[in-house]
């Protein structure tokens, strides 16, 4: 490794443990690091739960949760950042400092790298790092750019790029353009040396919410009213949605034809349409997707054929991460995703181009849609010079990358650059903490 | 029924038909303005609808559809904390600021337009802007009347947009463009450093909130951090932001020698430039915002089917709403009568 902890020439030694948080709006990635080890991140979801009968579940307990029929949620975290400390706290006790807690630690004894999103606004900042030195008591702790930490991941073997096995991996990357499609929105941040380039980061407000919430409407209009089931059409979303690298072509396929002449298409499927089987919540806790059956969905809305709540899916399978590209379909003033890396990149040095276009890493559970890759990587090829090289990759598992990331910088000496101490939180106050974090690792290498 | 219309966007022609118009989607934007001429014909097929109410219809109806669609929970799901039973950690009493922040109810859109605000007062009045920080700020139950409560996808003022045939523009854009970038960026960070260095002083209070008027006492004092990162004066040789570049580049391509290409490969930043980014402080919520640029107001948007999705090639003068053809169109008269009466 290119890390090693370094400590500081003054003050007490660092925590040898440390909590790496990516505190997301669905999810909570957390996990801890030590020197010489590296825990795989737990998946926490980051709501208190209540079912309709009443039953409340907090953060992970969601997993004894079988019923997911009009299930409301409360979230402490709304747009990517910490807005609602009383659930937060409630979510992190339960989660971390609980006698019984799941990954339980002693804040005065650790330390705490926490992901934070870009463009946060000041009081929420002041709130979080108030909460984690005067409420938590963390001895030692940073907040720092969530899709910066990306760079202190293997790039290279995200680009399965050969190399020999003595080769050396140098974290942070040198030159990486990461994009971060999650819940609450999608981002565009060029890094470099580790360091998130603030002027050109651009946020499209198009995230999976967001995309749920499309699904949601557009079967409330065609097939029956889910807004009472978000956690069911978000499944839906993400088990039958797909990116279309022809929308012009699916979009005709999934035609339904003239009043008087249904097009062939439309009756066979064309190998988009799909029938979704519903969860009953007595025997099927999931939905299920199976291939088109003409006229299943409408013998079973009619009771004829079986107890199963089954509809059939055409265009929303695709018109949902559309958005993604185009959302100006729902009157979203916004460019799409293509159009954003492209405004990221003209406020750079034309110089720096190449190196981004040529290593772009895409993070999050939106890119998790089939064809997210191969649709990027075509909008971008459609708007820069021929002789540009464009490459896109994902990491292994997208949702998790983030806090790998943090967990690799948590061990390199980066770490040391940025983490502030309680002692020092209470000598030199809360205003000087948010400078130091705001200025980031500076320039020297 | 006489008032159920609709116009075909398609074609270009007009007919004299009752209740139809023909016109041709010159329009830039469904959230735009309607264009005067569009006004004027429809004014002659329809006494008293004009498609300007059908467009402000629609305007307001797309504008509360994303506010639908931006939100957490279909219900406000007022749940409360369960109590938690053994095993909880003791309880230590709470410092005030912790007690503060506990207490909000504050959304992200309260929070949002107390920084619009603050961000406004420093311009006026940097005095009062520096008394005021987030620190101190009680959770008020409204937010202040000139902040918009909503960080919904908001409708930037539209402009109309010149109809350039532009599939095939965008390569040579792109070419062109490159040279005008390099100038925009020059200006725009010169401007953007300047300000900087100008606003300095009266920015700070708004961007990092200053503690020293807390009377809390955790934390008691704030200093100027020593360390505070500024711009370095000299550097080791080899201490450049990417020496590596020395390195073969990532993918090797077929043409990767050709004399032809590789003369255009754009000259390498400079390192003081590299470092001028890599030190520039992070942009506001709002200014980090993307928003339509000229690459996007060139194309129009798509319009779709209401009811089954497919291209909306026919629009309701009544409410604006597309359909694709007559029975789905017959379809939304039952919701845009329930909506907008008969
Ligand atoms: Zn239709
Ligand atoms: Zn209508």
């Amino acid at each position: 490794m290119a890390g090693g902890r370094k400590s500081k020439p003054a003050g007490p030694a660092p925590p040898s443990r440390t909590l790496v948080l990516d505190n997301g709006a669905s999810t909570i990635k957390a996990g801890f690091v030590t020197d010489t080890t590296t825990d795989a991140p737990r998946i926490i979801p980051n709501c208190i739960a209540r079912d309709r009968h009443r039953k409340t579940f907090v953060g992970s307990e969601l997993e004894k949760c079988k019923d997911f029929g009009e299930i409301a949620f409360r979230r402490p975290v709304e747009k990517g950042f910490i807005v609602n400390w009383e659930a937060q706290k409630e979510i992190w006790d339960r989660e971390f400092f609980d006698d019984k807690a799941p990954q339980r630690c002693d804040p005065s004894e650790t330390r705490l790298v926490l992901a934070e999103q870009s463009n946060s606004l000041p009081a929420l900042q002041l709130h979080c790092d108030q909460m984690v030195f005067e409420e938590f008591g963390f001895s030692s702790y940073c907040r720092v750019n969530g899709p910066a930490f990306n760079a202190y991941n293997d790039v290279q073997a995200i680009f399965q790029i050969l190399r020999t096995p003595d080769t050396t991996i140098d974290v942070p990357a040198e030159v990486i353009l990461l994009i971060d499609s999650g819940y609450s929105h999608t981002t565009v941040t060029p890094i470099v040396q580790g360091r998130p380039l603030h002027p050109a980061i651009r946020r499209l407000d198009v995230g999976g919410k967001l995309m749920t919430n499309y699904l949601t409407r557009l079967l409330s209009v065609r097939h029956f009213d889910m807004r009472s089931d978000p956690y069911i059409v978000n499944e839906m979303k993400e088990t039958a949605c797909y990116i279309s690298l022809d929308f012009k072509g699916d979009l005709e396929k999934t035609w339904k034809g003239t009043r008087g002449q249904r097009s062939q298409d439309y009756l066979t499927g064309a190998g988009i349409a799909k029938d979704y089987v519903l969860p009953d919540s007595h025997t099927r806790f999931h939905g299920v997707v199976r291939d088109y059956e003409p006229g299943v969905s409408a013998k079973a809305r009619k009771g004829a054929v079986s107890t199963e709540d089954i509809l059939t899916l055409r265009n929303e399978r695709f018109v949902v991460p559309e958005l993604l590209f185009r959302p100006s379909d729902i009157g979203i003033r916004q460019p799409g995703l293509g159009d954003l890396v492209m405004q990221s990149l003209s406020v750079l040095p034309v110089g720096l181009w190449p190196g981004l276009l040529a290593n772009i890493v895409v993070v999050g559970g939106n890119s998790l849609y089939e064809n997210f890759i191969q649709r990027l990587q075509t909008e971008i090829l459609e708007r820069v010079p021929d002789s540009c090289i464009v490459r896109v990759a994902r990491p292994e598992d997208p949702v998790t990358s983030t806090w790998l990331g943090a967990a690799s910088f948590a061990k390199h000496q980066h770490v040391e650059k940025l983490a502030v101490t309680k002692q020092e939180y209470e000598e030199n106050g809360a205003g000087w903490v948010a400078r130091k974090f705001s200025a980031g690792l500076g320039v020297e290498l | 029924m006489n008032n159920f219309g609709v116009v075909e966007l398609a074609s270009a022609k007009t007919t004299n038909a009752p209740g139809w118009a023909y016109v041709p989607d010159t329009r830039p934007a469904p959230g735009s303005a309607a264009l005067p001429s569009n006004r004027k014909r429809a004014a002659r097929n329809h006494a008293g609808l004009s498609l300007s109410d059908a467009s402000a219809r629609q305007d307001a109806k797309t504008r509360k559809d994303l506010e639908v669609l931006d939100r957490d929970t279909h219900k406000d799901a007022n749940i409360t904390i369960p109590p938690r039973t053994a095993g909880s950690r003791a309880q230590n009493k709470h410092t005030p600021n912790v007690r503060k922040i506990l207490q909000s109810q504050k959304t992200f859109a309260n929070h949002l337009d107390d920084y619009q605000a603050l961000v406004a007062l420093a311009e006026t009045n940097p005095a009062a802007a520096a008394a005021l920080n987030p620190a101190n700020a009680q959770p008020k139950p409204a937010p202040p009347p000139t902040a918009r409560n909503s960080p919904a996808p908001q409708p930037t003022p539209s402009t109309a947009t010149s109809k350039r045939s532009a599939a095939a523009a965008k390569r040579a854009a792109a070419a062109a463009a490159k040279e005008e970038k390099e100038r925009k960026e020059r200006e725009a960070r010169e401007a953007r450093e300047a300000e900087e260095a100008a606003a300095g002083a009266e920015r700070k209070p708004s961007p990092v909130p200053d503690d020293t008027t807390t009377s809390d006492p955790p934390p008691a004092s704030d200093v100027e951090m020593a360390d505070a990162p500024s711009l370095p004066q000299s550097y080791p040789a080899d201490g450049t932001i990417l020496p590596a570049y020395a390195k073969p580049p990532p993918a090797p391509h077929a043409s990767d020698a050709d004399p032809l290409l590789v003369s255009h490969v754009p000259a390498f930043p400079a390192d003081d430039e590299l470092r001028a980014l890599m030190a520039a402080p992070p942009l506001s919520y709002l200014e980090a915002r993307a928003r339509w640029g000229d690459e996007e107001r060139r194309y129009p948007p798509r319009a779709f089917c209401e009811v089954c999705g497919y291209w909306g090639k026919v629009q309701c003068v009544k409410c604006g709403a597309r359909a694709c053809a007559l029975d789905c169109l017959e379809a939304h008269r039952e919701e845009c009568v329930t909506r907008y009466g008969l």
